[in-house]
């Protein structure tokens, strides 16, 4: 891959180092631990955290963030427990997909997976309910990424019948699940979501 | 240490309020055998899981979780490893930084945390706290199956948080021996990841990665899985038959609960236990029960 010099931002792992869980990034001496040990490296050699870590340190703003790669992560924590730099991948990982979703919100970069719109939409299960209500959830996130309440509908219907009815037969899936489980006080878990945000 | 633990703050995770009804009721059977007293917390929230990306959203969820365990002055106790790492991390940052626990106070009164208290996994409650001792000396029947232990992810990393051997953790093992049961090695498998976070988004991921964790344990000649995670326990047993058709394989490997096994050797009715629950039939199991 070359790497043309001035399309670099050097900000940008200052950035990373500024976002709660990115504060280690800077510790990365390139060994390859953490990709060696990682489970979805180990299944997709496209995916490689060594790599990541290196673009961002070099300013690759755009190519890292717009990156299929960030949300392939499966927060195992396989490299931070071995990286011998304490680099916290997986943490890393983390603070680097929070600036791709501010970016993405600012219309300044794409994001193609699924994921931050799956996240948002357990995000907002708990800002409601206290809790994560699975059926809600599904319902949002396949709203959101099949747009449109009838094809999400379809699709759910493809992807659950099987399962579902699975869980039910076997009293997995009692008909109280049909509705959330809401906590008394959401005023409180609601305070917090305004303060942080999502 | 065995006489003092008596009641805990109970959290059971949203699965554990829902599809991971089969966790739910091993876990209370076994406490209730050992007579601890597990008492569900009031009113808790959601641990964030593994869809809160800013740590500052997960200490605060769990600060308010803390605080209500706090009030009671009791430990926490859950059976979910990701809702043990999202609690486990919260205790640890908020006890270390006076500065975080400003900063949560100043949000919310609700999240003026202490740091009086403790929050663990049932696993690590079982063997470290009540003790190998103590619970031998209530095991009723010998479960003779071959059990691959399959710890994932969070029990045993980050070491800082985790609190088995983040190589080779060996709780469950020992779990497993006192129930009468043989370990196999099932080397880097057991705390291999099984893919569960990534199943909403890149199911095709997921799949792969279940897939080697339950052709390793049937390649090692393993009876059962056992696991202390529901996510583990959805993706292995209850997606099983989803997995078998989308690569055409047979596995057909039954996967139970560490607290289900356990349950079995304290002689606790498999229906007590849930086993009718498991999507994969666990009677061969069962049948094992002498």
């Amino acid at each position: 891959m070359s790497v043309n010099a001035w399309e670099l931002d050097p900000e940008f792992k200052y950035k990373v180092a500024s976002t709660p869980g990115g504060e280690n990034i800077m510790r990365c001496f390139q060994c390859s631990t953490c990709t060696a040990s990682c489970p979805i490296a180990d299944i997709d050699s496209n995916y490689n955290p060594r790599k990541t870590i290196r673009m961002t340190l070099l300013g690759m703003k755009n190519k890292v963030l717009s990156s299929d790669e960030i949300w392939m992560c499966a927060i195992c924590q396989m490299c931070t427990e071995r990286c011998p730099q304490d680099v916290r991948i997986s943490d890393v990982m983390g603070a680097i997909r929070q600036v791709a979703e501010k970016e993405a919100e600012k219309g300044n970069i794409d994001i193609k997976s699924v994921r931050p719109t799956f996240e948002k939409a357990f995000m907002h299960q708990i800002e409601k309910y206290g809790r994560s209500y699975e059926i809600g959830l599904t319902m949002e996130y396949y709203q959101k990424v099949h747009k449109g309440f009838v094809s999400a509908m379809m699709a759910m219907q493809k992807d659950y019948t099987k399962l579902g009815m699975r869980l039910f037969k076997k009293g997995k899936m009692p008909v109280t699940s049909v509705l959330p489980e809401k906590i008394k006080r959401t005023d409180e878990v609601k305070k917090i979501f305004k303060s942080i945000g999502d | 240490m065995s006489t003092s633990v008596t009641k805990l703050a109970y959290y059971p995770g949203c699965a554990g309020a829902t599809h991971a009804v089969d966790q739910e009721m091993s876990t209370k059977a076994v406490f209730e055998q050992l007579g601890i007293e597990l008492i569900e917390m009031e009113d808790w929230n959601c641990c964030g899981a593994a869809e809160a990306e800013d740590p500052n959203m997960v200490y605060a969820l769990n600060a308010r979780n803390l605080v209500i365990a706090e009030k009671e002055g009791l430990n926490v106790a859950t059976p979910c490893s990701i809702c043990f790492y999202n609690l486990a991390r919260t205790d640890k940052a908020l006890k270390e930084d006076e500065n975080l626990r400003k900063k949560m106070r100043d949000m919310d009164p609700s999240l003026d945390y202490k740091g009086t208290i403790n929050a663990k996994h049932t696993l690590d409650i079982l063997v470290n706290d009540v003790g190998l001792d103590e619970i031998g000396k209530k095991i009723k029947k010998k479960v003779a199956v071959k059990v691959a232990p399959y710890y994932g992810c969070y029990l045993e990393r980050p070491s800082e948080i985790g609190f088995d051997n983040p190589e080779r953790p060996e709780l469950m093992d020992k779990i497993v021996e006192l129930a009468g049961g043989t370990p196999i090695p099932f080397r880097q498998m057991r705390i291999r990841c099984c893919g569960g976070p990534l199943m909403m988004t890149r199911g095709d991921l997921a799949f792969e990665m279940s897939k080697r964790v339950l052709e390793a344990a049937k390649k090692e000649g393993a009876d059962c899985i056992i696991t202390a995670c529901p996510l583990c326990h959805m993706m292995l047993d209850a997606k099983q038959p989803d997995i078998e058709e989308f690569f055409n394989i047979t596995i057909g490997m039954p996967v139970l609960y560490f607290s289900q096994l356990l349950g079995l050797a304290l002689g606790v009715e498999p229906k007590k236990l849930a086993l009718n629950k498991n999507i994969v039939s666990t009677k061969e199991i069962e049948e094992k029960v002498i």
